[in-house]
């Protein structure tokens, strides 16, 4: 301890302080142990298919979240709170449960029962504990972790756990009538090929029911780092990983063969005391940044900075700072012979240039 | 790995009193926060250290802060 308080003292000593012991690589163990800085181990993955993020570390960093003891003091916070009110600061569970629920809400507007569910990077099963039991027949949960299956919520439906990445999913083709998803997406590397593999599971009348995390979410976080950063060091690195746009999720859940596609955003704020509590809030949750590009350190100095920037240009009336969470829901069904179809071409009875003269019409027609 | 995550934990709690450290040091992180805000008006350009006296400001009240909170609790 002592040497760390006449580091303290002396302000020179502080960047030397800030350095982390185990920077370099020592050279016997560049081949086997994953450099910080996020290179892809060569021979990985064949070229031409996208690799912006490191999965290996993505399944640690989810096992180490799902072992955290559960914030009791944050339980009240999972009950559902309308969309579009800023919430309080919440523990790890509030914004996945909130998301939860609007996905079960969703489910419960289909005039359907599903015999058979998937859930898609279930995490600790936040949508299964709002779903009920004449609903869902039985519920498969898959996710990259197994500590979040270990550790799953309880729930009333009969589940069945599987370890498995969201892109290949260990499936045969036509064997869920619901398939969920519930802020995993985000992290996923090929994300035509896991919209595809969903497609592939779903029995023709199925449905997709998703949600994930999109374009502007955190970007308070986002702009405060940006300027910190080219303010303190002369230039920064991404450290929000990169969303999609909604258009080209339209277009994603297209080409991978879903009909009747509905996508819309939901934005939810989140007030919190400061920036460290955000970040440490975003770890708990699991979501700790892991692109391959994604820069091994950042600096004491640079974080200070950054938490000065973001209370200055965002924060509210009473002292929290907001954190943005822009989350698109989509809705997209399987093919089947049954659902409505677009009318045949020449069948129109009515032109769209008597459309001025409707309320006659129906006038017309009324007094007939 | 670690035998029982102690470091990390020792790590951890010194990273937690950061925001209370910050809250004592409002004015100059107020003073740093509008000079790079000034900087993202239009006809103003961020560069390396251009609010430099101000973040000398906010990281030596940060620094007494620190050394405050470390002398009462030990």
């Amino acid at each position: 301890m002592v040497p760390r308080l006449e580091m303290l003292r002396t302000g020179v000593v502080w960047h030397r302080w800030l350095r982390p012991r185990t920077a370099r690589v020592r050279a016997e163990n560049l081949g086997c142990r994953e450099v910080a800085s996020g290179v892809p181990p060569l021979g990985s993955k064949s070229l031409g298919v996208l690799n912006i993020f490191d999965r290996g570390l993505k399944r640690k960093q989810k096992n180490w979240a799902a072992q955290q003891p559960e914030p009791t003091r944050f339980d009240y916070l999972r009950e559902e709170v309308r969309p579009r009110d800023s919430g309080e600061w919440r523990g790890p569970l509030g914004l996945q449960a909130q998301v939860g629920s609007q996905i079960a809400d969703r489910v419960y507007d289909i005039a359907r029962d599903f015999p058979l569910a998937l859930d898609v990077g279930c995490g600790r099963g936040y949508l299964a504990q709002y779903l009920n039991k004449e609903t869902v027949g039985k519920f498969f949960q898959t996710d990259i972790a197994e500590n979040a299956l270990k550790n799953s919520l309880e729930t009333e439906i009969p589940t069945v756990s599987v370890l498995a990445d969201e892109e290949f999913l260990p499936f045969q083709e036509n064997t869920f009538d619901l398939v969920v998803s519930s802020l995993s997406l985000h992290w996923v590397n090929d994300l035509p090929r896991a919209l595809e593999q969903i497609h592939y599971v779903l029995k023709p009348d199925g449905v997709f029911v998703g949600a994930m995390f999109g374009g502007d979410t955190l970007y308070e976080l986002r702009c405060s780092l940006q300027l910190a950063e080219t303010e303190r060091e002369g230039g920064f690195s991404p450290h929000i990983s990169p969303f999609t746009a909604v258009s080209d999720l339209g277009h994603l859940l297209g080409r991978a063969g879903f009909n009747t596609l509905t996508v819309d955003t939901d934005e939810i704020q989140v007030n919190y005391p400061g920036m460290f509590e955000l970040m440490e809030d975003l770890q708990g949750m699991g979501e700790s940044n892991c692109s391959w590009n994604r820069k091994a350190l950042l600096h004491r100095d640079t974080m200070l900075a950054a938490a000065a920037v973001y209370r200055e240009m965002y924060r509210n009336l009473d002292g929290s700072v907001p954190a943005t969470y822009q989350i698109y829901h989509m809705i997209g069904w399987k093919y089947h012979d049954s659902q409505a179809r677009p009318a045949e071409r020449g069948s129109a009875t009515v032109s769209f240039g008597e459309l001025g003269k409707l309320n006659l019409m129906l006038q017309g027609k009324k007094s007939q | 790995m670690s035998a029982n995550g102690a470091v990390w934990r020792r790590v951890r709690s010194r990273f937690r009193a950061f925001p209370e450290r910050l809250a004592a040091c409002e004015a100059e992180a107020g003073a740093y926060g509008r000079c790079v805000q000034a900087s993202t008006a239009p006809g103003g350009r961020l560069s390396k250290d251009l609010c430099a006296r101000e973040f000398e400001a906010l990281r030596s009240c940060f620094v007494a802060a620190a050394k405050k909170s470390l002398k009462g609790g030990s």
